[in-house]
């Protein structure tokens, strides 16, 4: 039987003693530790481009088999939405102008203003245990720690390493991931749009609305005052759908809360930082957006995504949401990092940026 | 002066970093992309398992040691975790001449499996551990004994490259 020896013992305590010390020094922010993955960074990323490059028809031999009928399912899918989107993307993109607008009137924050970088997806997590993908732009574009991402549809994650040219990025779903957001109280009783009924609802169903005085504007492209709708809303092809707004005024009250990622399989959930909620219950469908703020680790106003499912639970606590995300994670090409960096992030920038 | 860099180009530990190089390289774009049932196949924890089983727990230990740090190199998780995770993986595996007089080769695939399935459930816990909650739930099963049901697959083939890498050097 094998004897274990104590210079064996002492070799494997020490080994146990110089990774504990690591953890704790990666922990508490140390420098050093980014010393040691930028240095290895140098050293591994020509050899992981090659493995990239002789790996790649493997790869895409392995989507040829696994996911064609996906795919063609897919396409079939997304055209038959693309046809039902393109009548509402042309009113929302309306809508979205007239929120900016108004946005900028009040002198409150809006993404208009907010530079961003467009970047490809161009690696997953290399792990079972962390939710990240690798983007082919850093810190020569201007990314920072911190940063949020966007795809076409909303919130995707945050910038948390970023090397010269590319960056790793953590996905909402991540259970180190948390935001603070806001839910948006869905309308009673939403009823549709009656031409020259009233000034309250006149909002999308004329071409030209007038705004209360109108000053100046932080928006390049529009001047505050008038609203044009786009011209492409008469088109004949297109079906414009049929636009609701509440009943009354619009109740601006909105629920703030905690977002957290639950790992891939768990839709993420938002707890609330105060039990009271303010706006009555909360309904299946609500959208939820970054709630901003100093703190925030983003901008306010992105969306999210929307309730799915709302846990009571006991005593004072509030419930518990759990959100189905508008980004699909699994799926993602083309990104956006806003260059807007959070207050928080700055101290961890200096220490996670990695040279190349 | 020329001979010494020769000895140690030729030794052992330089040859584990250069191999464990190559394998980091295939894990992060490769298995990466190929994800069977979802999980992505870990040949790292596969290499190490194969470290200990064939030359003891102190090799073992200090193969996931080296090959732990590189993977944490390229994570987001703490420096540090994976070398832990590995290096408990690598000793473990150094045991089984403790319960097995003389090991077959089917033996020692068989405990190099179950100990990569191990490992993919201990990595989880151990962030935990360390404050990084969320990853502790019954998929981490399911990631398991998918990574070992491929290993399975893969075990005849990592055991002689880690023979190989491993050897110790002729010019000792």
């Amino acid at each position: 039987m094998a004897t274990y020896s104590s210079k064996r013992k002492r070799a494997v305590v020490l080994l146990a003693l110089t990774t504990v010390m690591l953890i704790t020094l990666d922990i508490r922010g140390g420098g050093a530790t980014s010393g040691i993955r930028s240095t290895f960074g140098s050293v591994f990323r020509p050899v992981e481009g090659v493995a990239r490059v002789v790996t790649r028809p493997v790869s895409n031999l392995w989507y040829a088999i696994t996911r064609y009928e996906e795919v063609v399912d897919e396409n079939q899918l997304l055209r038959e939405k693309v046809a039902q989107q393109e009548g509402a993307a042309v009113a929302a993109a309306a809508s979205v102008r007239l929120a900016q607008e108004l946005l900028a009137l009040n002198g409150l924050p809006t993404l208009a203003g907010i530079n961003s970088v467009t970047a490809q997806v161009i690696g997953d997590s290399p792990s079972n245990f962390s939710q990240t993908v690798e983007i082919n732009q850093g810190e020569g574009s201007g990314i920072r720690v911190g940063m949020p991402v966007l795809n076409a549809a909303g919130l995707v994650g945050k910038v948390t390493q970023v090397f010269d040219d590319r960056s790793i990025v953590m996905l909402i779903t991540d259970p180190a991931y948390a935001l603070s957001v806001k839910i948006v109280k869905l309308p009673e009783e939403p009823r549709p749009i009656i031409p020259g009924e009233g000034a309250e609802s006149s909002t999308t169903s004329t071409t030209t609305t007038t705004l209360p005085a109108p000053t100046t504007s932080f928006i390049a492209g529009f001047t505050p005052g008038t609203t044009t709708i786009p011209n492409q809303v008469t088109r004949p092809t297109v079906q414009v759908p049929s636009l609701t707004v509440p009943a009354g005024n619009v109740d601006s009250v909105r629920e703030t809360g905690v977002l957290e990622g639950r790992g891939p399989t768990r839709l993420p959930i938002v707890r609330f930082i105060d039990s009271s909620q303010r706006f009555g219950r909360v309904q299946i469908g609500s959208p939820i957006v970054s709630s901003g703020g100093s703190l925030s680790l983003a901008p306010p106003d992105i969306i999210v995504g929307t309730v799915s499912r709302i846990n009571e639970r006991l005593g004072t606590a509030g419930p518990v949401l759990e959100v189905t995300l508008v980004a699909d994670l699994t799926n993602l090409s083309f990104v956006r990092i806003l260059l807007y960096q959070p207050v928080t992030e700055r101290n961890r920038s200096a220490s996670s940026t990695v040279a190349p | 002066m020329m001979q010494r860099l020769i000895t140690v180009l030729g030794s052992r530990w330089t040859r584990l970093v250069l191999v464990a190089l190559v394998l980091l390289a295939i894990q992060t774009t490769l298995l990466s992309d190929l994800r069977p049932f979802g999980v992505m196949v870990q040949v790292l924890v596969l290499f190490v398992a194969s470290a200990g089983v064939l030359y003891g727990s102190e090799v073992g230990a200090i193969t996931g040691f080296v090959v732990g740090l590189m993977y944490d190199a390229v994570l987001t998780t703490p420096l540090g975790s994976s070398a832990l995770v590995f290096g408990v993986v690598g000793v473990l595996a150094g045991g089984l001449p403790y319960f097995v007089r003389e090991p077959t080769w089917w033996s020692r695939i068989v405990l190099v499996v179950l100990l990569s399935a191990l490992g993919e459930v201990l990595f989880p816990m151990f962030q935990a551990i360390i404050g990084f909650e969320g990853w502790v739930q019954p998929r981490m099963f399911v990631v398991a004994l998918v990574v070992a049901l491929i290993n399975l697959v893969i075990a005849p083939a990592m055991m002689p490259l880690t023979r190989w890498t491993l050897k110790e050097s002729v010019t000792r």
